[in-house]
């Protein structure tokens, strides 16, 4: 049990999965009732906001699952390797403050050059934000949730300076910077939508990690490491330092596209406050998951329409959208605690074993 | 006979689809040692835990003192005087002996613990150091703790899984001494424990489970070693098991025409007739000093010694698992190895057979150098080793964890082994395992030093390295002193894993 959390088969995640949303949901409305709100009237403007129509899956729900679509897969494939990254908000700051820096600055490169220079520099900053905790980890055997935590607050405070300072719009009025050019923009995905191809590249990397964790021997090594650095070292003869340092900044690499990918697809500028925590959802997203890039995808979309449906509660039927916050922190809790049941299982099995 | 203080009949237990109790059953008396003996996986600590109030019985009835009874937990044990000794240690290495010991006696003033502490050691002659951190002791020491944690609740029934698994020979001793003592005060004592002859020198009865059945239950007079064995493994296999016998006659080596027969070799002739293998000179590391080592083909290099006087940190370098801060360790490129810790470090217990045989076979060059794993050979691999040594397991995709101990070693044999290695390290390769087990991985590592492996036999058990090793070094402080022919004999060893090896070299 030295990895923490094991990723748990395909039909245990399922299991637990549909379990944790229900309990949730379930505690969610009580919550609802307690307030004096109508969980009926509640549920209905969530749906009706969130996947109401096809427009309204596409445009909003989908739109706004693209961030936590990345820093999902970010968070997923960090704690595969027994890597709590808790940074992902700060790493997705970094890259975005590294893709409209770019877009700023080579504004008259063509479309072809200018974006994936933007979503390169934004994955360097992601890694770059995630090699201190790494090297702490490795060199100093400082534990990175602390640290990663920390660095978030750095890449917030750090992106909030840039759009009061070095990076603000020409005016100097509001704290955000110059919209990009239109060569800097994601393309539509589908036509007619705001859906951007942003999600079309998060796809690809949920197809990418799944096949790394099924397929390749790197991705072997990784859940190996995961599940136990000592067996890996001493029965796989495999460097746990080696596929940790790897891993970790790679990790910081996704989460920072996250956020370029939102300026270059959605915002066109760096706001203040341009997210929403999506790096801490994410948590809750790759956990919901199990893990599994293939299930982060359904995840990030079902956390993407919770966040959709928020508005739509709050504009509909009076409900602050900070009920979602709730909800989502208690589906952290209601899988971890029905993966600690899960775990004690197992425990409980693997002692039987040895009778 | 009198009405059993406790009784338990025809118990069942699941776990998933495997049925680890199938109908056991066991009568425990005021008065008496139990012993209760099987394979692995028979479900000895199943059934114990069940009687301890750890597992709910998924059938069957319990009784105590001739009532039907319930145990829904533990503290349901304990309110009818069940205390359970744990297999895995429970105490809190901060906190120092003493504080431990009150965490079992909550809601009384420390000067009334102190008086109970102080009476139960002066009774049962469990003496611990009170007031050192729990962090601090040894293994031993730590187990009269948790015995004394439990016995200051004053239990009817003590019920210990495998207490001798992490003893000395004087400590088991002194255990046994304790536990007939206890008996003849009138407490009924009953212990799971691996060795049959450690079983046999303290039970007045015995209770033989086999596959989560209760097989056999007689008095320890009524019964012999054969028929015991026969019960456990059943008929037809026991002729295999020579208990407490090991075959030093292996075939290629008796006739002396290319081994060495038994009772002229010396070191020099075994370097003159097989070629080296493995060779340490003058190492140094944490817990070694001054380390001079040879291995051959063919034969096995037995490393005798206490618990923590260098084994494992030797083991790690022979295998090549680790380079020494000082000194030089000439050992093959591949090296099989088998680790002490079989859940730690010898397999990924949430990983399925495929995938623990993956973990050390897919460097290999046959299964390819690309980036993708070759999952079809390696399956194929995983279902050769299974079947080959015999894995009970329903197949290639069954969760390591969900094995028993003797089954999980059978994998790490079978993976390492296909390494095709020149050299085999094996740490402490029988513990926790039954006698068949334990028969099973003592016959293998005999057969493969006929093949020409060399093999480096670690462990804490002088009768297991006396057995099988052709050459014995002991551990001691970290420096390794040769045996001479002349000393190896229990007493000799013994004297020289406790003289500390400072004279010796």
């Amino acid at each position: 049990m030295s990895g923490g959390i094991a990723p748990a088969r395909a039909r245990e995640v399922a299991l637990l999965g549909f379990g944790a949303v229900a309990l949730t949901l379930g505690a969610g409305g009580l919550l609802l009732l307690a307030g004096g709100y109508d969980p009926g009237a509640a549920g209905a403007a969530m749906l009706r906001g969130s996947v109401g129509s096809w427009n309204t899956f596409v445009s909003i729900t989908l739109v706004r699952s693209v961030p936590l679509l990345f820093a999902g897969l970010a968070v997923a494939l960090a704690f595969r390797a027994g890597v709590w990254n808790i940074g992902a908000e700060g790493q997705l700051y970094a890259g975005a403050i590294a893709g409209v820096w770019v877009a700023l600055t080579f504004d008259g490169f063509p479309t072809l050059i200018l974006i994936p220079a933007m979503l390169a520099m934004s994955c360097v900053a992601g890694a770059a934000w995630a090699l201190i905790p790494t090297l702490m980890r490795l060199r100093l055997g400082i534990g990175e949730v602390i640290t990663t935590i920390l660095m978030n607050f750095v890449g917030i405070y750090t992106a909030a300076w840039m759009v009061h300072g070095p990076l603000q719009e020409e005016r100097g009025i509001f704290p955000q910077t110059d919209r990009i050019v239109e060569a800097a923009r994601l393309p539509s995905f589908i036509p007619g939508t705001r859906l951007h191809l942003g999600f079309a590249l998060g796809l690809v990397i949920a197809i990418g990690l799944a096949v790394l964790f099924r397929r390749t021997r790197f991705g072997f090594q990784i859940r190996a490491v995961g599940a136990s650095p000592e067996a890996a070292a001493v029965a796989g003869r495999i460097e746990p330092s080696r596929v940790i340092f790897i891993t970790f900044l790679a990790s910081g690499a996704i989460a920072g596209l996250a956020g370029a990918v939102e300026v270059s697809g959605l915002t066109y500028a760096l706001y203040e406050n341009l997210s929403e925590g999506w790096g801490y959802t994410a948590i809750a997203v790759a956990l919901l998951a199990g893990l599994r890039p293939g299930g982060v995808v359904v995840t990030a979309i079902f956390f993407g329409s919770l966040r959709a449906g928020a508005g739509a509660m709050q504009r509909d039927a009076g409900i602050p959208s900070a009920w979602v916050d709730v909800v989502e922190a208690l589906v952290i809790l209601g899988v971890l605690g029905l993966e600690r049941v899960r775990a004690a299982r197992i425990v409980t099995d693997i002692r039987e074993g040895d009778s | 006979m009198s009405v059993p203080l406790v009784r338990l009949r025809g118990i069942e237990r699941w776990f998933g689809r495997v049925r680890a109790l199938a109908g056991a059953s066991l009568e425990l008396h005021a008065g008496e040692v139990h012993g209760v003996i099987g394979s692995n996986g028979a479900g000895k600590s199943t059934l114990l835990n069940v009687l301890g109030g750890l597992l709910a019985p998924d059938g069957g009835t319990i009784e105590i003192a001739g009532a039907p009874t319930a145990i829904g937990s533990p503290r349901d044990a304990w309110s009818h005087g069940i205390g359970l000794v744990h297999q895995h240690f429970t105490l809190v290495p901060a906190l120092t002996v003493r504080e431990n010991l009150a965490l079992g006696l909550r809601g009384r003033s420390f000067q009334e613990i102190d008086q109970i502490v102080d009476v139960t050691i002066e009774q049962t002659g469990l003496w611990v150091p009170l007031d050192a951190p729990v962090r601090s002791i040894g293994v031993g020491d730590r187990q009269r703790t948790e015995i004394l944690k439990t016995l200051l609740r004053d239990p009817k029934l003590l019920v210990l899984d495998e207490p001798t698994a992490v003893l000395t020979p004087e400590e088991v001793d002194g255990l046994f001494t304790l536990l007939r003592t206890l008996a003849r005060e009138g407490k009924a004592v009953a212990l799971v424990a691996h060795k049959l002859d450690e079983v046999l020198a303290v039970s007045d009865r015995l209770t033989v489970l086999r596959t989560g059945e209760t097989v056999l239950s007689a008095q320890r007079s009524d019964v012999s070693v054969r028929g015991l064995v026969a019960a456990m493994v059943g008929d037809g296999v026991a002729d295999e098991i020579a208990v407490g016998v090991y075959r030093k006659d292996r075939p290629g080596s008796s006739g002396g025409a290319h081994g060495n027969p038994k009772g002229d070799e010396t070191t020099a002739g075994v370097a003159d007739a097989a070629p080296l293998v493995g060779r340490v000179v003058d190492v140094h590391d944490d817990a070694l000093v001054d380390v001079t080592l040879e291995v051959h083909a063919g034969e096995v290099l037995g490393v005798a010694g206490v618990e923590g006087n260098g084994q494992h940190e030797l083991a790690l370098v022979l295998s090549g698992r680790r380079a020494p801060i000082a000194g030089q360790a000439h050992v093959p490129e591949e090296v099989a190895f088998i680790p002490q810790d079989r859940q730690r470090e010898g397999l990924v217990v949430d990983f399925d057979l495929t995938e623990n045989v993956a973990l050390a076979l897919s460097r290999l060059d046959r299964f390819g150098t690309g980036a993708l794993m070759p999952w079809e050979d390696l399956e194929k691999e995983a279902e050769r080793i299974r079947t080959r040594f015999d894995v009970a397991a329903p197949s290639t995709e069954t969760l390591a964890g969900a094995l028993s101990g003797g089954n999980q070693q059978r994998v790490i044999i079978g993976r390492e082994l296909a390494l095709g290695a020149p050299m085999l390290v094996a740490e402490n390769p029988t513990r926790g395992l039954d006698v068949a087990a334990a028969a099973y991985v003592h016959g293998e590592l005999t057969r493969l030093a006929s093949e020409g492996l060399a093999i480096v036999l670690i462990s804490t058990d002088l009768d297991e390295v006396l057995g099988l090793a052709d050459r014995v070094v002991v551990m001691t402080r970290g420096r390794a002193v040769d045996v001479p022919e002349s000393e190896r004999s229990r007493e000799g060893v013994g004297a020289l894993m406790l003289s500390g090896g400072a004279e010796a070299t």
